[in-house]
């Protein structure tokens, strides 16, 4: 398995084309009564003509990354902020970037600069906790 | 909703209860984000936005009509602070309890537009008493 340092890179994951189908399977979910998730007319007076995807869709497709990359246990912390709208039609790439590296009770862990975008925008940052499966050097 | 009305929702506690994730829910919850699915009755991590929520004894639209949002548009997502203290498992009946942390009445220079910050935490706790998650989330409500 490849060692992990401080600037390594966490391999992308893309999600294609976000779905509106998906977000109204989600939306049922959830029980997330925010039609801006499912209805078009709901969009349209805010200048939109696609629904817009649910932020927790968006954080998924980081944690997808790195449960790619460390195993589906991994993930132990994701904060992140919005940034810019998602809609239905969209692809999205997610990145990460190990920017430290600890030992807690241990288990050793990177912390990495995580973001996903839709070609040159960002619509979601932050940084996110894993636990690695292998020792790492710094 | 006033300013003191809105500063008058910190400590509000939610009503709290259980939530056993099941395995139809985590199935499609998974098949939403376009993973594969995780076996092993490991949940999805992004199960951390409604579970809580629901466990906690509300919903996302009692948590609007909480903060007083009305109408498409009106709510934004800030951010979410969502730690893991261990994996969430299918069939494990949570504890879940919470309430509202944090409020801030902004109001904008150049429009005069209200714009409300409210942020409210949720723990998951085991049925052996440990603490298996908290989240913390960031909405942002405008008037």
């Amino acid at each position: 398995m490849t060692e992990v340092k401080i600037g390594t890179k966490v391999p992308s994951w893309t999600m294609e084309h976000v779905d509106a189908q998906r977000m109204k399977t989600m939306a049922a979910i959830l029980r997330d009564p925010y039609e801006v998730h499912w209805d078009h007319e709901a969009v349209r007076p805010l200048g939109f003509d696609r629904v817009i995807n649910q932020g927790p869709l968006n954080l998924s497709y980081l944690a997808n990354m790195l449960m790619a990359w460390q195993g589906a246990s991994c993930v132990r912390r994701l904060n992140v902020r919005f940034t810019l709208p998602v809609f239905e039609g969209d692809k999205l790439i997610a990145h990460g970037t190990v920017i430290d590296l600890e030992q807690v009770a241990g288990e050793h862990r990177a912390t990495c600069d995580v973001h996903l975008d839709r070609g040159k925008e960002t619509v979601m940052v932050g940084t996110a906790v894993v636990a690695l499966d292998q020792a790492v050097s710094s | 909703m006033s300013e003191e009305d809105l500063h008058a929702l910190v400590g509000h506690r939610l009503p709290g209860g259980t939530r056993t994730i099941e395995h139809w829910e985590n199935w499609l919850l998974t098949d939403c984000t376009g993973s594969d699915q995780l076996g092993d009755d490991l949940v999805h991590p992004v199960a951390l936005f409604h579970v809580p929520i629901q466990g906690a004894g509300t919903s996302i639209a009692e948590l609007f009509e909480l903060c007083g949002a009305r109408g498409a548009g009106s709510v934004g997502l800030d951010g979410y602070d969502w730690e893991y203290f261990a994996p969430l498992r299918e069939g494990v009946r949570y504890q879940i309890d919470g309430s509202v942390t944090e409020v801030e009445r902004t109001v904008s220079e150049q429009t005069g537009r209200i714009a409300d910050r409210f942020v409210y935490t949720i723990e998951m706790i085991d049925p052996d008493g440990v603490l298996i998650a908290r989240v913390t989330n960031h909405w942002r409500i405008r008037r």
